[in-house]
């Protein structure tokens, strides 16, 4: 590995990390969309900043940039205070308005600027290491690199000193306000780090991939775990990890870096979304399953209960009287058997003293949906698990 | 003994899009009232709470705790939103929540600590929640999530408690379970205000009630102002209560 490549993978994996902390909070605040929108609407911040300081590394364009980013915020909100439009509608009508206007400015400065639409969209990530920061002759290494650094640090400074409140905020809107932390403050600092990082990233990813590196680490978090601290490490984890992962795929494969990324935060997502351990679809099947199988138990403990008659309790009589299949009769004695909750004597099926016990809770929980007495119930039955 | 009041509210209007929802509210509440706010869908209760809280600003009005302005009261209120006003599907436990109630005692950037969490874990004990602290609260009944929201709201120690609705989708023992602990706070000397649906409860419930619509119909004693006279007005339609003695 050479020291560009090296420099290459350091930048990707500071921009994941950046992008991957208001990610999560986009993410959590249901607004996945305004970052599509921001990433496209800085555009035209861009190139006037570009045209003023002829030069993409530059804090003055960084904020000009930024700066749009904010009033795509803003005027979104105001489109849709109006309650003429949804919010949807008003960022769809926004955010290409304001991206129009930097492509027709890219294209009729085309000869003045080294700036194509196709640079904004994808980075050039590749390039980074040849724009070098030197001062005083000393090669103070990629000025990207210090870009993103600064912007990252920045962010994490601001997520330390206002996590409390950046919580408290997005889960409870109504108790942030009355306990005096105005939301539309830290509603717009969140959107202003967004759009700064969003600027930031732009040059490593381009506009359209930076939206993944915010929503994808963030939303495969989100179906992992149960704390927003862990929620964020995790966002943080599998930002640097496709960022690593990508570039080397780029690597193999001779292709775009910010595309090969982009791949592999959408397989990662992918893949926590089928085996994400109770969130992922396949849990969820597995579970949908168990439950109908568990219904189907409760349904049978609750004949026995009622039924004293042997007619009635012969193990046949199940696929008689209770019209169930073989299959599902047999599945249903086994996990009773398997529970202690019946015996069988000469095809006769008895109900032990604890499956006669679960019946009477499970009974009393369905009628009452009181939950003291069925806790210890919800460790060995999904039915009984909300 | 005159009583002390503990929210007075003048002249107070509020309007969404420039359409009154809440028309020349004078009220006063006097302290130590277990309170109901009563009035159909749309009346503006819920809005009455966000205005005296400051989270809706007015368009006309004002609105003193103990004779200061909200700003400078916000230590003696605690506030229990709605319900449905939340994502339930949020990554936090139920131990989390309570402790957001002792943010505001913190103020900004200062994190919660020990001290706070006990506060906290006292709070959920309180409510009988003390068993489900670690966990997440989408996995709670609904009875149980307000039963975390109204220990969030004691965990803020405040004199005065607003309740949006607290009794929304539980079941009837976290209903009386909820009361109980509204009516230890009264005797306690704090003042409850409550928005309230079912009527039939009010004088079980309450000891003082307001009946809002847009404009404010009524407000004081349940036993001296909870009759049909009221109800019909504030409701529109010819009402009939039988009041359990």
């Amino acid at each position: 590995m050479n020291s560009a490549q090296l420099e290459i993978q350091l930048i990707a994996s500071l921009v994941a990390v950046a992008c991957a902390i208001p990610g999560t909070f986009l993410v959590l605040r249901k607004m996945a969309m305004i970052s599509d929108a921001i990433s496209h609407s800085i555009l035209p911040g861009i190139v006037v900043g570009f045209l003023i300081t002829h030069d993409l590394n530059s804090p003055l364009l960084i904020l000009l940039a930024a700066l749009t980013g904010i009033i795509t915020v803003v005027l979104v909100e105001y489109i849709q205070k109006t309650g003429l439009v949804k919010e949807d509608t008003a960022i769809g009508l926004v955010f290409p308005a304001l991206f129009s206007i930097g492509v027709i400015m890219i294209a009729k400065n085309a000869d003045d600027v080294h700036l194509d639409v196709d640079a904004v969209l994808l980075g050039e990530l590749a390039f980074a290491p040849f724009d070098r920061l030197i001062i005083d002759g000393t090669d103070l290494g990629p000025k990207s690199l210090w870009i993103v650094g600064t912007i990252l640090f920045i962010t994490i400074t601001l997520l330390f000193t206002f996590f409390k409140e950046l919580k408290v905020s997005t889960f409870d809107k109504g108790l942030a306000a009355s306990l005096g932390f105005s939301p539309a403050i830290i509603h717009y600092g969140l959107m202003s780090v967004s759009s700064v990082t969003t600027v930031g990233a732009f040059d490593a990813v381009g506009a359209i991939l930076v939206v993944a590196l915010m929503i994808a680490p963030a939303a495969a978090a989100y179906l992992l775990t149960k704390d927003l601290k862990k929620m964020l490490t995790l966002s943080i984890g599998f930002g640097i990890f496709s960022a690593l992962l990508g570039y080397w795929v780029a690597h193999w494969l001779d292709a775009s870096i910010a595309g090969s990324i982009t791949t592999v935060l959408g397989i990662v997502f992918l893949i926590v979304y089928l085996f994400a351990p109770t969130k992922g679809i396949i849990a969820v099947l597995y579970r949908e399953k168990q439950q109908r199988t568990e219904v189907s138990l409760l349904t049978f403990l609750l004949h026995l209960k009622n039924h004293d008659e042997i007619s009635e309790r012969h193990v046949k009589h199940l696929n008689e009287h209770i019209n169930w299949q073989k299959v599902r009769s047999k599945t249903v004695l086994d996990l009773a058997q398997k529970n202690n909750m019946i015996t069988i004597e000469n095809n006769i099926v008895s109900l032990t003293e604890k499956g006669d016990e679960f019946t009477s809770k499970a009974i009393d929980y369905i009628i009452t949906n009181e939950d003291a007495q069925i806790e210890d119930m919800k460790d060995d039955f999904f039915l009984f698990r909300g | 003994m005159k009583q002390k009041t503990a929210v007075k509210i003048d002249d107070l209007t509020v309007a969404y899009n420039y359409k009154p929802v809440l028309w020349d509210i004078d009220l006063e509440i006097p302290e130590g009232v277990l309170m109901a706010i009563v009035g159909p869908n749309g009346a503006g209760k819920s809005t009455l709470i966000k205005a005296i809280l400051g989270i809706l600003k007015p368009i006309a009005g004002s609105v003193t705790i103990y004779g200061k302005p909200y700003e400078k009261q916000r230590q003696l209120v605690a506030y229990v939103p709605q319900k449905g006003s939340v994502d339930w599907d949020f990554p936090t436990t139920a131990l989390d929540v309570v402790k957001m109630g002792t943010y505001g005692s913190l103020g900004w950037i200062k994190r919660p600590g020990q001290k706070e969490k006990k506060a906290a874990l006292e709070a959920l004990e309180k409510v009988g929640m003390l068993p489900f602290k670690n966990r997440q609260i989408s996995q709670l009944s609904g009875g149980q999530q307000q039963r975390v929201f109204l220990a969030r709201a004691l965990v803020q120690n405040a004199s005065i408690y607003f309740m949006d609705e607290p009794f929304q989708g539980v079941d009837a023992t976290t209903e009386i379970a909820i009361i109980n602990i509204l009516k230890e706070l009264r005797k306690a000397g704090k003042t409850v205000i409550v928005v309230h649906h079912d009527l039939q409860t009010v004088p079980e419930y309450f000891d003082w009630v307001t009946f809002l619509n847009v404009k404010k119909i009524a407000t004081g004693p349940v036993k001296d102002i909870f009759n049909d006279d009221n109800l019909t007005k504030t409701y529109g339609i010819n009402y009939k209560v039988s009041i359990q003695e």
